[in-house]
């Protein structure tokens, strides 16, 4: 083919992907090239993921050898003790039940959790997410994801039993948040600044916040459920004429994460996220 | 013969890419080695199948750094196709010349990708000239290395080939 034909070619192939640019825009989603991609690329990630993983740990564990009957002694005793606090908390939240029941409180259902592995984490690129292998049983879009700390965040691609998460240090990633102290709800996104910004936006002025606060997810936004923490308030900035300028560290270490949990949660249906008020269905 | 050169290119760029990521995650934004496979084939002259080569590499890189799904597949795909145009019109045999190539499509591929970052992106993050000037070197002294590595083992092959075939014609 002749350099002029090739030009044209170029001209063509050039439109065609700036229109598909133009049409998905920055959104993070799901689309069947992506997925065809994840599902090629997925096996070699986590083939690499594993084969480190495997060599760290065989060399921690003969370097630990000797520490590791201390460590269990002392998980020992910590395992005691929280056997004791949940023996009181299994009291008051029978406690909670009866007077709920009294008064008939209902509270969203919330399902058990799945331990999957991370296969690769992109810190670099302007959406911050990190891929996971779910196994059998794939995962579902939107479905939070959970470390023992804390929000990591939500799946928003699946492919067969890969599927991407988008952390909430992303700067398009919204959560529905509160402050654990007052119980002030506001929304937490992703700052791009470093690898634990996160900002809390839409907390009035004249709301009491201070570093230190717990912040915690609120339950609003049709994602996630209640009390997930998400991290602590560590600087409030005046900012504009209504809003405190809050930023949070987040709880979860999220360069250091090798496995999470999937959140067996239902979200909101989209028919009742989108229903129009005083319109009957 | 070339298309299984750009699979095995791409296969050894996405492994790479991988371990790079889980051992030292700071390096592996600049050092693009899919740049550098995109690159090295569009060195090759073609430039109908270095576009096609340029646009492949890009959607694979676009699958494993989460950017807006297309943004590196649009970039790399004018880069192939300008050096298989320029590797038309210019003799590049030194090892630096190919350093001085890549440098450059290194930087072009940045001007490409933070113009349609800024035309797409509410708040987009933009590179620091430190930041492209690092990718530029890296990937150039990369895709000397790995041309230098290439020429080598084709001067190799081609001399044991000439050893075989005068032992043929003495036996």
């Amino acid at each position: 083919m002749d350099e002029r034909r090739t030009g044209w070619v170029l001209i063509v192939v050039l439109v065609a992907q700036l229109v598909y640019l133009a049409v998905r825009g920055a959104r993070s989603g799901d689309t069947w090239l992506e997925s065809v991609g994840l599902r090629v690329l997925g096996p070699a990630a986590r083939a690499v993921t594993s084969v480190p993983t495997s060599l760290g740990e065989l060399r921690e564990g003969m370097r630990l050898r000797h520490t590791l009957q201390d460590e269990n002694a002392h998980l020992r005793r910590e395992n005691e003790e929280l056997r004791l606090r949940l023996l009181q908390l299994s009291d008051l939240e029978n406690d909670m039940r009866r007077l709920g029941a009294a008064v008939e409180y209902t509270t969203p259902p919330v399902g058990g959790i799945r331990a999957v592995d991370v296969v690769y984490v992109d810190h670099a690129s302007w959406l911050r997410t990190l891929v996971i292998y779910t196994g059998d049983t794939p995962a579902r879009m939107n479905q939070p994801v959970l470390s023992s700390s804390g929000l990591v965040g939500r799946v928003v691609t699946v492919a067969g039993p890969y599927a991407k998460v988008q952390l909430i240090t992303d700067r398009a990633a919204s959560v529905g948040a509160m402050i654990l102290r007052t119980r002030r709800q506001g929304v937490v996104r992703g700052s791009g600044q470093g690898q634990g910004g996160l900002d809390l936006d839409y907390v009035p002025r004249q709301a009491d916040v201070k570093p230190g606060d717990r912040v915690l997810t609120a339950g609003i936004d049709g994602v996630y459920p209640r009390g997930i923490p998400i991290g602590t308030v560590v600087q409030v900035e005046s900012g504009g004429q209504l809003f405190h300028r809050i930023h949070v560290a987040t709880a979860v270490d999220l360069g250091a994460l090798d496995q999470v949990y999937l959140l067996d949660h239902s979200p909101l249906p989209p028919d009742v996220k989108e229903a129009v008020p005083g319109v009957r269905p | 013969m070339s298309a299984l050169k750009l699979l095995a290119g791409l296969a050894a760029a996405v492994l790479l890419h991988l371990v790079l990521m889980q051992l030292w995650p700071e390096l592996a934004r600049p050092m693009d080695v899919f740049l550098v496979v995109v690159v090295l084939y569009g060195l090759g002259g073609n430039s109908l199948a270095s576009l096609f080569a340029g646009m492949l590499v890009g959607l694979v890189h676009d699958t494993l750094t989460n950017n807006p799904f297309g943004l590196f597949g649009f970039a790399d795909t004018i880069v192939g196709y300008s050096t298989a145009r320029l590797a038309q019109r210019l003799v590049i045999q030194r090892a630096t010349g190919v350093l001085a190539v890549v440098s450059f499509a290194a930087a072009l591929q940045e001007a490409i990708v933070v113009g349609l970052m800024v035309m797409l992106l509410p708040d987009p993050q933009l590179p620091t000239p430190f930041g492209v000037a690092l990718k530029a070197g890296l990937c150039g002294v990369l895709g000397m290395i790995l041309y230098m590595a290439g020429s080598q083992w084709r001067q190799g092959a081609d001399s044991r080939r000439r050893n075989r075939m005068s032992r043929l014609r003495m036996g």
